[in-house]
């Protein structure tokens, strides 16, 4: 259905570790189309008919859930979704067993959440199925990272030469490490800036600038991505208390206007209104936070038509 | 067992006259009947075995294996676990004490004993430092240490607790009783499951730092100074706990430690793929570890290399990596492995045979005529395909499932049996 150009360089989206610059520019130009689509009457394409998806998740999710099962109706998809919650789960059926048995309903492509690193590249490995990958514990969460990049290129036309600082919980975050691998892939420059306990110790071998000072961080960047904080995925406290950390890494519409520079703002939601941001910033115009869950429909559109053309 | 004779061995025996010498060696019944530079074949109910080229050692001993028996005997039961041994080289094999229920008395010291007593490979119990394996309150070490244990361990368990660890040591020091210190500062190592560094920060998963090995090896080297206790550190796996011990010795301290084969040939990259068939503990380090801890072979800082035999159901393995259990298999590829890190066939048999044996104070097999014949011989350069055709053990987690290793184990022979693999 399309000449080589159009094809991506893999037949799962597991990471964004399994794209190159190619692919991620493929994605880039498929959802600008699909962005158009979204803003005619008729949102609706034929592409994906008769192609049946299960949006498979073990871990909670809303925004990336509908984003997911907006961009399969909009591409008149079939969707099925699957959730349960992982102890359940690694009490009972195996991961294998239950993705197969959903298989053995004829389902074409799988969306899996899952709280564990690495599960999507190791049910990949064990079930015939295309697998997107919607989150895997602190590892990767490729169609944020791609929306996120999406959105800076948007904002400034290209992603390459932006300086791009990512506040909050490096430690935790799947959005970090697909953001930071993604951004460097088109040639941004990135920052992890955080509490000093919420920062890998090894983070530099990633080739990212480690601030630990916001106002610091801020006067560097063209673009402050600020992490929710996580406390769910906290096993142990790593700060005090959400107070502490607002003191210390909370943006504030003070601290935005004290620089000599007009940043954009993004989060990749659900904001903690008054902990990573305040409501003034998360509503400003420097921020593009809306502008990222509508580029999340026309990203996931972009990701499932792609990998759809090869099966 | 049939009468053998061995044409031309290199012996490798530190107490023999042989030693690094070729000699052919007749065994009858188990015993060594007659070592010589020739010996003229009479007898015709005779085994040849052309030996020229390999070398002829006493038996590998390991310090480290887990045979799931009692309680787990799907993983592993004795009799596998013995012939897993056997094939690996090994005529004696020191047991964790991590079954079901864990070996914290007498009763299961014994069993282990009686159900091997007749075996190719002497199996003895390694048995808990605390009751029921809690950490908690000592569990009866004496009595056990009468019945057959050989060592005082948790298995993978750190004992947390520094106050139990020193009446351990104090304790167990009474009646020239042995701790194995498995270090790990679990608040440190927190939930991690691979080596904190590079490859852990790329793929999302949080870290055990070699800290955590070094914190506790620093603690339990104190706790055995100050109660003037002999300890032995199992399967370490870190350069500063190369370094740590290696000032310990040189201080004077009763101090010996070993390391996991596969600590000397893996590193933390493997994992890049999640293959759940690396996920070990202690976890695979770095390049900078890995040379640090075959340095310390060679300087005699490590005393001794162990396989950590951790045998697991397919089910437990073949899951996502995060709930996979750690360990592998390993008693049929310590040889090559050893090999494969660059050690020598007399540093293979100084590693494998004979400091095991003295960090247990038990005699090295002696090669003399009218000895019992407790040997292995090994070939140094002969490759062969690890597979589950030749996989004696029930559980199949290794890593090197389907590799081409260099260095064979050809026979085994122990209480006038033999494991033959020519």
């Amino acid at each position: 259905m399309a000449d080589n150009n159009q094809i991506l360089g893999t037949r799962h989206l597991l990471g964004i570790k399994d794209l190159n610059e190619k692919d991620i520019q493929l994605i880039f130009e498929t959802a600008d189309t699909f962005k158009d689509v979204l803003n005619r009457p008729i949102k609706k394409v034929p592409s994906l008919r008769d192609v049946t998806i299960a949006n498979v998740f073990f871990e909670n999710s809303t925004r990336t859930r509908l984003s997911f099962e907006l961009a399969q109706k909009r591409l008149s998809a079939d969707t099925i979704n699957f959730a349960a919650s992982s102890s359940s789960v690694s009490k009972g059926e195996t991961l294998i067993d239950t993705v197969n048995n959903i298989l053995a309903m004829k389902v074409d492509m799988v969306v899996m959440r899952h709280p564990y690193p690495g599960a999507g590249i190791f049910l990949s490995k064990k079930v015939n199925a295309q697998i997107v990958n919607a989150g895997d514990g602190a590892h990767e969460h490729p169609t944020q990272a791609l929306l996120d990049a999406f959105s800076i290129r948007e904002r400034y036309g290209d992603v390459a030469g932006k300086k791009v600082a990512i506040v909050g919980d490096i430690l935790h975050s799947r959005v970090a490490l697909s953001n930071i691998l993604c951004l460097q892939k088109l040639g941004a420059e990135v920052m992890v800036c955080g509490p000093t306990t919420l920062i890998p110790k090894y983070i530099k071998t990633l080739n990212v600038k480690v601030e630990y000072d916001l106002m610091k961080a801020l006067q560097w960047c063209d673009v402050a991505n600020m992490l929710r904080i996580q406390l769910e995925r906290q096993d142990i406290r790593y700060f005090p208390s959400l107070r502490e950390y607002s003191m210390l890494y909370g943006l504030n519409k003070e601290i935005l206007n004290s620089l000599d520079k007009e940043i954009t703002i993004m989060h990749p939601g659900p904001i903690n209104r008054g902990v990573e941001i305040t409501s003034d910033v998360a509503d400003s115009k420097q921020s593009i936070i809306l502008d990222q869950v509508e580029n999340g429909v026309a990203i996931r559109m972009a990701v499932l038509y792609l990998l759809a053309g090869q099966r | 067992m049939k009468s053998i004779l061995f044409r031309s061995a290199t012996i490798l025996h530190p107490q023999s006259e042989y030693n690094g010498k070729k000699a052919d060696v007749l065994i009858k019944n188990g015993i060594i009947t007659e070592i010589s530079g020739t010996i003229n074949a009479a007898d015709e109910d005779l085994v040849l075995i052309d030996a020229e080229g390999k070398y002829l050692s006493p038996g590998f001993f390991d310090l480290n294996a887990n045979f799931g028996e009692p309680g787990f005997e799907t993983r592993e039961d004795l009799i596998s676990g013995v012939a897993a041994a056997a094939a690996g080289g090994y005529t004696g094999v020191a047991v964790q004490p991590s079954t079901y229920p864990p070996v914290h008395s007498k009763s299961e010291v014994s069993y282990i004993v009686n159900r091997t007593k007749d075996s190719l490979v002497k199996v003895l119990p390694v048995g808990c430092i605390s009751k029921n394996r809690e950490g908690i309150d000592l569990a009866e070490l004496y009595d056990m240490r009468l019945a057959g244990a050989v060592a005082f361990s948790d298995g993978t368990k750190p004992v947390t607790d520094s106050g139990l660890m020193s009446r351990a040591l104090l304790y167990a020091r009474g009646f020239d009783g042995l701790i194995f210190s498995y270090p790990e500062d679990k608040s440190i190592a927190g939930a991690g499951k691979m080596n904190e560094g590079q490859v852990s920060t790329y793929l999302g998963m949080k870290g055990i730092p070699s800290l955590a090995e070094e914190v506790h090896i620093s603690r339990d080297l104190y706790l055995a100074e100050y109660n003037e206790s002999p300890i032995h550190f199992s399967t370490i796996s870190a350069a500063g706990s190369v370094s740590l011990i290696r000032e310990a010795k040189k201080k004077g301290l009763k101090v010996t430690c070993d390391v996991a084969a596969h600590h000397l040939v893996l590193t933390e990259e493997k994992l890049e793929d999640f293959d759940s068939n690396y996920k070990v503990k202690p976890p695979l380090r770095t390049r900078a570890d890995q040379e640090a801890l075959i340095a310390g072979l060679r300087d005699g800082t490590i005393d001794a290399i162990v396989s950590q035999h951790t045998p697991h159901e397919i089910e437990f393995k073949e899951v996502e990596f995060e709930i996979a259990s750690f360990g592998i298999i390993g008693l049929q590829t310590v040889l090559p492995l050893a090999i494969a890190a660059g050690l020598s066939a007399e540093e293979i048999v100084e590693k494998l045979a004979i400091r095991p044996r003295n960090i247990l104070n038990l005699p090295v097999p002696a090669f003399e005529e009218g000895e019992p014949a407790d040997f292995v011989l090994f070939d140094t350069e002969q490759e062969w395909v690890f597979s589950p055709d030749n996989n004696r053990s029930k559980a199949s987690n290794s890593p090197f499932m389907g590799a081409v290793l260099k260095g064979k184990v050809l026979i085994t022979g122990n209480n006038n049996q033999l494991f033959n693999n020519i």
